[in-house]
């Protein structure tokens, strides 16, 4: 009897303690005056890298952020959750940072699978998550209108790179007749398929459509095909290995110089152009953003990280740094850290990026430039950034 | 339309020759072991990893290259001969295939562990275009087609001539008389094992100019190309695995050409599941052995 009564006290004072522990920080997260900001990257793993370039980036405009004297008095604090990428621990780091360090809004991840699991947690829960680097365009057309109203991203995706590099190609090059040779993912085939969406828009067509596996060495045979078929430009979204052989190929079967590559598989590199020089000639590649960009802000940046990190920045220091400064923003707009204010706020956003205005549309998509880069004379040319509207499926 | 089909029939030669020198150190070693060599394809891995090095850290011109790849292939061949391949004369089967994955498995990421995994790129070679009967082909291939008749005519020459080549047909055909005989079986399968090892890495290092790429895994795919012509050229067959090497050459480039990339790696399998049905014993006669 004695025993069964200690037992159920027992059991009531930790109850207590829990309860009071819970009230306590709820209470905290409101009258401390930071803004809590979840970063979900691959901290671990192999895209470790990544992780680590997302985290200063973020972590280099929290402190701008906080030297400026914060958010209207808030200074941002950043809790890093690591997802290391894969769908499994980046829920885990995610369920962590809203649970347990009670975060308002996240910023995450890398990867777009994580990405895509990430969107019912915060769902749930009713987080803001505002992704920087997932290019996948399920995201967000399951977002906005689409369903999770939480989930907001501030980086092009697959079918805006595909649609760009195509308004490209037809509107500055004239191009109509294209090859199709991309690398047998679904990367590559996903991309194809963006293309082919849109192809109607620009009254193009695709004359021959072929994907190798990874690791392919030979493409004489296909590359010979594409000669006599009369098509203007091959577009590839492939692997940055395979671009160096494709290149040395055309070189062979003298395509080299007349029909141009375009799409993405690294064609701007020092490395790839050195391997065939005469084949990457005219080469149209688009990105997200890079540091040799010539704008002044992004010139600032790439100046201040690589002075503070002694190591330039990549596109996803940049992207989560620029995130970090659009979250803020909107914070500072909603003059509140009340997430269906700052929610608000964002939606009607129109904030100065590096790469020119960003705004949101009906599917928390932001409406982003990608730079356009030319290979001209061996050396890889920026021809400005481009933005293009989406068809969202009906 | 018969320019284009001509020009992939030379596209298809190309790359059969690559495949026949490769092909015909795996279909030897066979002969005298009888054990597929499941490790073929990591010896050239380790002759084109041999040039790059030698180019890349020491700047040697290429054909100095081409021989320190061949060589020190042949130096690891002589290790791993002396190890493993001597003791599977005449052991089961399955030992064969056990011992000859590890070895790939082994020589694999010992390439990866000291070089790293990332792709590298060879540089050497002559891999400016020329023009001959109207196409246009690298110098480089013009220079693998070439060494591959040479390869072969060589090779013919010894098992019909040597004494060695003469032993090696021996052994390929009944390991017991010949040890009645006197002739040193495990010897002969050290030499036609390095013979093999050394064919393969002269493969690796000339075509990696065309292919540009190095990498640690590049050993395997030529084992799964190699694979599908030593049947159908009928195990063991020399004259067989060089005119396999080139249907398979040619079927490839013509398929590549005509239905689409993706589908020419199904071509070797395809052309083996119908060979395996209809002549289990190879296009060629079952009774040829080298």
């Amino acid at each position: 009897m004695t025993i069964e009564l200690s037992r159920r006290g027992f059991c009531m004072g930790t109850a207590l303690i829990g309860l009071q522990a819970v009230s306590s920080s709820a209470f905290a997260r409101t009258e401390d005056g930071t803004v809590k900001l979840g970063l979900v990257a691959p901290m671990s793993g192999p895209n470790a890298r990544y992780g680590a370039f997302s985290l200063r980036g973020a972590q280099m405009a929290a402190k701008e952020i906080n030297g400026a004297g914060g958010i209207g008095g808030r200074k941002i604090n950043v809790l890093a959750g690591d997802s290391q990428g894969t769908p499994v621990e980046g829920v885990s780091a995610t369920r962590r940072l809203i649970d347990q360090d009670q975060v308002d809004f996240i910023i995450g991840d890398v990867s777009s699978s994580v990405t895509l699991a990430m969107q019912p947690v915060v769902e749930d829960a009713g987080v803001l998550l505002l992704n920087a680097a997932s290019s996948n365009p399920k995201i967000t057309y399951k977002a906005g209108v689409g369903g999770f109203k939480w989930t907001y991203r501030n980086y092009p995706t697959d079918e805006n790179r595909a649609l760009i590099v195509l308004q490209y190609a037809a509107e500055k090059k004239g191009f109509t007749k294209y090859a199709v040779l991309s690398v047998d993912s679904d990367y590559g085939r996903a991309a194809i398929e963006f293309t082919k969406k849109y192809l109607p828009r620009f009254k193009s067509q695709i004359l021959t459509e072929d994907y190798y596996k990874e690791g392919e060495v030979d493409f004489r045979s296909v590359l010979s095909k594409i000669r006599d078929s009369g098509a203007q430009a091959i577009i590839m979204y492939g692997n940055a290995d395979s671009t160096p052989i494709v290149g040395r190929q055309m070189m062979e079967v003298g395509i080299a110089g007349k029909i141009p590559l375009i799409g993405n598989a690294e064609f701007n590199t020092e490395k790839t152009i050195k391997a065939a020089p005469k084949a990457l000639e005219g080469a149209i590649e688009a990105a997200a953003w890079l540091p040799a960009y010539e704008s002044e802000k992004s010139k600032a940046f790439v100046d201040k990280f690589t002075a503070e990190f002694r190591e330039a920045p990549n596109n996803h220091a940049y992207v989560h740094w620029e995130t970090t400064h659009l979250l803020a923003k909107a914070i500072e707009q909603a003059q509140s850290i009340d997430r269906e204010k700052v929610r608000t706020a964002l939606s009607k956003i129109h904030y100065a990026s590096a790469v020119g205005e960003v705004t949101f549309d009906d599917h928390n998509q932001a409406r982003l430039p990608m730079i356009l880069l030319e290979i001209e004379n061996g050396k890889p040319a920026i021809k400005g950034a481009h933005s293009a509207e989406i068809d969202y499926p009906k | 339309m018969f320019y284009t089909i001509i020009e992939q029939v030379v596209n298809g030669i190309v790359s059969g020759s690559v495949y026949a020198i490769v092909a015909v150190g795996m279909t030897m070693v066979f002969g005298v072991l009888r054990a597929i060599n499941f490790a073929h394809g990591e010896y050239y891995m380790l002759g084109t990893f041999g040039a790059w090095f030698a180019i890349e850290y020491f700047d040697l011109p290429y054909p100095v290259a081409v021989v320190i790849g061949v060589v020190a292939t042949a130096v690891i061949a002589v290790v791993v001969g002396n190890f493993v391949m001597q003791r599977i004369v005449g052991a089961p089967a399955e030992a064969g295939v056990l011992a000859t994955l590890g070895v790939a498995l082994i020589l694999q990421n010992t390439v990866i562990l000291v070089f790293g995994g990332s792709y590298k790129f060879f540089s050497g070679g002559y891999i400016e275009p020329v023009t001959l009967f109207g196409f246009t082909l690298a110098e480089q291939r013009i220079l693998i087609i070439i060494v591959s008749l040479i390869v072969f005519v060589g090779l013919e020459l010894m098992v019909t001539y040597s004494r060695m080549g003469k032993a090696m047909r021996a052994v390929s055909q009944n390991i017991e008389c010949c040890a009645v005989v006197g002739i040193d079986v495990r010897h002969i399968a050290l030499w036609t094992f390095i013979l093999g090892a050394g064919l393969a890495a002269l493969s690796g290092v000339l075509t990696a100019p065309v292919n540009v790429s190095v990498y640690g895994g590049m050993g395997e795919l030529i084992t799964f190309k190699t694979l599908p012509i030593i049947i159908m050229g009928g195990l063991g067959n020399v004259r067989g695995t060089f005119v396999a090497a080139m249907i398979l050459g040619i079927a490839e480039s013509l398929v590549a050409t005509y239905v689409g990339l993706q589908f020419r790696d199904t071509v070797g399998f395809a052309t083996l599941m119908l060979v395996l049905m209809w002549r289990p014993h190879g296009l060629f006669s079952a009774q040829a052995r080298f």
